[in-house]
Parts: C-alpha cells; sequence; structure tokens
C-alpha cells in the first residue's frame, strides 16, 4: 500500500506545502483561540462547559495511556513476530480457533482501548478475523482484573456470585457468539484500509527494525487517538445532559428494563474496571439488567463505537451492535426468569 | 544520499509529544486527583513514560531520504489530536459539582467497611449504608454520635438552614462517578451557596433512606486535595 510521494509531479509541491501550512496556521490560531476561551469562561455561569470538559479530560487521561499501551503491543507483534506464527495458528479449525482467542483474552488485563488496537493487528497479520474480534471483545471483560473489581463492587450482596461468574460466562458467551456470526470473513474484507499517503509516512519497508516499530507505534496511536477523542466527546456530552435517573422508571419492566441498562452502558462508556460500581449504584434494577450493562458495556459503547468505524469496514459497527445486543439480551433475559 | 525531515514524521512526534507533556503537567502539578481515583492514579506516569518513548522514538525516526510532504488533512488531524491537550492545559483546576451531582445516581460505598462499625463515618459508608441492610443497621447503631464531615453544598431553592452535604464517589475515573451524600439540617440559615466546600459538625441520625447530620457548625474550607472518595 506505500505511495512513494517524491514521484508526485514536482509542479504540485509548493502548492501543497502552501496548503498545508494555512492549514497549519488555521490549526494554531484555532487551538490558542480555544485555550483563551476556556480560560476566560465562568464556572457560574457555564456549569455545564466545566462538567463536559472535566468528564471529557477524565476518559481521555484514563483510556489514553491503554491505547499507548495497546499500540506498543501491536507494534511488537507487526515487527517482532513472523507472520508464520500467525498462519499456524489461522490454519486451526474455527471451532477451536474461537473458544481459544476468547481464553486467551483473560491473560490480558486492560480495558477495551488496548484490546481494539492488537486485534486489529493480529487480524492484519493473519490471525483469522473471527479470533480476532473474539478476542477483542472478551479481553476486556474475562481478564483477572475487571472479576476482581466486579467482585469488590458486590462484595457483601446476595447477588456477588450471579454477577461475577454470570458476567465471566456472558462475555465468553456473547464475544464467542460475535465470532461465529462473522465466520470466514477475510481480515481485508474487515480492516478499513488506511489512508496510503498517511501509511507510507509511518513507516519504509527499508527502515531499520526500530524505526519500523516506532512508524507503526505512532501511526496506530494517531489513527486510534482521533476517534477517542470523538467518542469521549459524544459520552461526555451524553453524561453532561442526561440525568442517570431518568432510567428509574422501568426499572421493573422486564425486557425494557435490560435495554434501558444496555442503552445506558453504551453511553456512559465506562471503562470495563469500573463499570461493575456504578452498575452496583442502580440498585433499583435487579441483577439481569445490571449483567446487561456490564456485559453490553465493555463490547459496544459510544466510544468503543468511534474506534470501530475507524478500524474497520462499513458494516462491523452495526453488525456488532445487533449481534452483542441480541445475545446479551437473549443471555441475560433467561437470567432474569431465574433471578430478576 | 542525502535526509529530510519528514514534516508528517515531526507532526506525530510533536503531538504525541503534547499529550506526554500534558501527563507530566498532570502529574508535576498534583493534578491527578481531579481526573483519576487512588486506584488509577499510576496511569498518569505509565502514561507519560510510554507516551514520551513513543515521542521521542518518532523524532528520532522522523528523517528521510525522500521528500515527503505533510497534507492539509494531515495538519488538521493532529490539530484535533492536540485539542483536547490545549483544553486540559487551559482548564483552571476544577472538580464536578452541584450541577454533575444532580445527574448522578446514588454511590453503594463498599459493604464490608469495617469502619461503619467503630470507626470515624464518611461518605463512603453513608453510600454502603443507603444500599446494604447490614451496613444501614451499622449505621443505625450510631445514631447520636457526633461527626464531622467536609463535603460541597448542593442546595435546594428556598431553602434557607437544610442543604445536602455531598461528595463524589469515583472508583477508576470521574466519568464513574457516583454521589453520596447526608442532608444537613439547622444550619445558621443563607450561609451557604451551592458548590461550596464546608466542614460540617453535627449528629447524625440515619431516617430511614434519609441520613440527617443537625448541624453545630457549618465552617467554609478550601476545597481538598482529594476532591473525590475511593471506595
Amino acid at each position: 500500500m506505500a505511495v512513494d510521494v517524491a514521484r508526485r509531479p514536482g509542479a504540485t509541491e509548493p502548492r501543497r506545502g502552501s496548503a498545508s501550512s494555512r492549514a497549519g496556521l488555521w490549526v494554531i490560531t484555532g487551538l490558542a483561540g480555544i485555550a483563551i476561551l476556556v480560560r476566560l469562561l465562568d464556572p457560574e455561569q457555564f456549569a455545564w462547559v466545566r462538567n463536559f470538559l472535566i468528564v471529557f479530560g477524565s476518559l481521555l487521561v484514563e483510556a489514553m495511556p491503554f491505547i499507548v499501551l495497546g499500540a506498543f503491543v501491536s507494534a511488537a507483534i507487526e515487527v517482532f513476530v513472523p507472520a508464520s506464527a500467525f498462519e499456524k495458528i489461522a490454519r486451526l479449525p474455527r471451532g477451536l480457533q474461537i473458544p481459544a482467542a476468547a481464553a486467551s483474552g483473560m491473560a490480558f488485563p486492560v480495558c477495551e482501548c488496548g484490546s481494539v488496537p492488537v486485534a486489529r493487528r493480529l487480524a492484519a497479520k493473519g490471525l483469522a478475523p473471527s479470533a480476532a474480534v473474539t478476542f477483542m471483545l472478551a479481553a476486556p471483560i474475562v481478564n483477572p482484573v475487571v472479576v476482581a473489581s466486579t467482585y469488590v463492587a458486590y462484595r457483601g450482596r446476595d447477588t456477588v456470585a450471579i454477577m461475577v461468574l454470570g458476567r465471566l460466562a456472558l462475555g465468553f458467551i456473547v464475544a464467542m457468539a460475535v465470532g461465529w456470526v462473522l465466520g470466514a470473513v477475510r481480515g481485508d474484507q474487515l480492516l478499513k484500509q488506511r489512508d496510503a499517503e498517511v501509511e507510507a509516512h509511518e513507516v519504509d519497508a527499508a527502515e531499520r527494525r526500530w524505526q519500523r516499530f516506532f512508524g507503526h507505534l505512532t501511526g496506530d496511536i494517531v489513527f486510534m487517538a482521533r476517534f477517542l477523542i470523538l467518542g469521549a466527546a459524544i459520552a461526555a456530552a451524553v453524561q453532561t445532559f442526561i440525568p442517570q435517573s431518568i432510567l428509574n422508571g422501568v426499572a421493573n419492566l422486564p425486557i425494557l428494563s435490560l435495554i434501558a441498562m444496555m442503552a445506558l452502558a453504551f453511553i456512559m462508556s465506562l471503562c470495563s474496571e469500573s463499570d461493575a460500581f456504578v452498575a452496583a449504584s442502580f440498585t433499583a434494577f435487579g441483577p439481569a439488567p445490571q449483567l446487561a450493562f456490564l456485559v453490553f458495556g465493555p463490547m459496544v459503547d459510544l466510544k468503543l463505537g468511534a474506534l470501530y468505524v475507524g478500524t474497520y469496514e462499513r458494516g462491523f459497527f452495526r453488525m456488532v451492535v445487533i449481534a452483542v445486543g441480541a445475545t446479551t439480551l437473549a443471555a441475560t433475559l433467561w437470567i432474569q426468569v431465574f433471578f430478576g | 544520499m542525502k535526509r529530510h525531515w519528514s514534516p508528517a514524521r515531526v507532526g506525530a512526534g510533536l503531538v504525541i509529544g503534547a499529550w506526554a507533556g500534558l501527563f507530566w503537567f498532570v502529574w508535576a502539578a498534583g493534578r491527578t486527583s481531579l481526573y483519576l481515583s487512588t486506584r488509577t492514579a499510576w496511569l498518569i506516569p505509565m502514561g507519560a513514560i510510554l507516551m514520551t518513548v513513543a515521542a521521542v522514538g518518532r523524532l528520532a525516526s522522523a528523517r528521510v531520504e525522500r521528500t515527503e510532504h505533510l497534507g492539509s488533512r494531515e495538519t488538521v488531524m493532529f490539530g484535533v489530536i492536540a485539542l483536547p491537550v490545549v483544553l486540559l492545559l487551559a482548564l483552571p483546576p476544577a472538580t464536578l459539582g452541584s450541577y454533575a451531582a444532580g445527574r448522578r445516581s446514588n454511590s453503594t460505598g463498599i459493604a464490608a467497611s469495617a469502619r461503619i462499625v467503630s470507626g470515624p463515618i464518611d461518605f463512603v459508608d453513608i453510600a454502603a449504608a443507603r444500599s446494604v441492610k447490614s451496613a444501614a443497621a451499622d449505621l443505625r447503631a450510631r445514631a447520636g454520635e457526633r461527626v464531622t464531615m467536609d463535603g460541597f453544598v448542593t442546595v435546594d431553592e428556598g431553602d434557607t438552614d437544610r442543604f445536602q452535604l455531598t461528595r463524589f464517589v469515583i472508583t477508576c475515573c470521574v466519568a464513574d462517578a457516583t454521589i453520596s451524600y447526608v442532608t444537613v439540617v439547622d444550619a445558621p440559615p443563607g450561609q451557604v451557596a451551592n458548590d461550596d466546600w464546608v466542614r460540617v459538625t453535627g449528629t447524625i441520625y440515619p431516617l430511614g433512606s434519609d441520613i440527617l447530620v443537625d448541624a453545630e457548625t457549618v465552617v467554609p474550607i478550601p476545597p481538598p486535595d482529594d476532591p473525590y472518595l475511593t471506595p
């Protein structure tokens, strides 16, 4: 996919240079203007702006290190792990690959933002996309840190076993179900092609290994960061304007309570390592709606939606929303029948 | 062959460097607690180090043999990625307040807290008492005890000697904040306003789901270094 930009017609180069200089000037002026505006803002009059910026900032400050960590792992896989290693795994029957991918999520204790670049790289290196996506969806739920945080959040309640074991089991089931739905789709059908020119700036195949490592690393960070920023902005806006109490009216309605909690998880875009504490605070809701919140949220939310749209081909996000939503709903309905 | 600085690589290095700078600033200025809980505070130095390594690595490999140009789209994209850095650096130290308190659900604290039985009562215990029967019973057993609690004020319009003393409880970051509060009664009329930080000393009376503190003194205090509680 690399494009040799040096061979572009020389006549266009000065125009390109001046256009990018103008764009740079606008960007710097715009950033400076925004900084001054934020500084001059009266927090008494614009409490919602302050609220938005605090939530937006905290989402980013928490998620960015995980994105960067995921990008380090992703770049290391690209540069240091030979493609033949993944070809061997890819030759295994899908019936083995998908459960193995879900189980390997237990060894990757990061939240959902970190698993996206890793899954993307695994699929690009030749792992079956269905297995890579299964890993991506399972890891944020089945890893030991999340299991422990779920236990701590529900410790002392009668429902602690249902919540911890239920979340773990549903995490595996839903992730594997989505893997099966994806079926035999190929990597090039699933992964969005990156901008050829941008990619050419990131990495040159003739470079030394450490240079290629940093090329892939920073390319992944820049690529993921813009979608993370978009998702965090939407999530912060929703958190700023929509009160959480809006859902209390449906707490006792059988199916609506499940859908409402899944919708809430979608818009809140919480880290999977902390969402159990928020789910536990919805005491009006029973274990099943809380489980729906805890299983759906780490797989599909606004922040992740932006990352998925940027990473995968059109239709992937819609497919994940439908597959994860339907499987979570079906599974938690059974739990609602037995445990409320 | 002559090597040139690649504007795209330098741009990527600088933008990631700006993020690294933000993380170093948050860490050095003691602002970690404005965004993250004590449990996740380690993310700030870790993020700062990782992003510094990434930025330095990119800049070190930014000289290339071919001529490269930075497109307008890439320039704008770098601006978008730098925008949160600018916003967070420009924002004066601030915490969630009464505006957010009205939009958040109640915290549940930690049910197994031993402090609620004999230690000083805090907002995490109050939260637990609202959601767990055993914790509520433990708190009821301490009705009539003198307590001192720090928090910010949320006052309903028209109330003069009654307000809610509130703290946010966070687990990982501010986005997961939930609230814990007590209702302060018999406060000196008209002395507090929304978002004021105060220290209330008084007598605690758990009455069902409402937990009252009959105020003896209400003293203004500066916002604490750790405005959010972590269970």
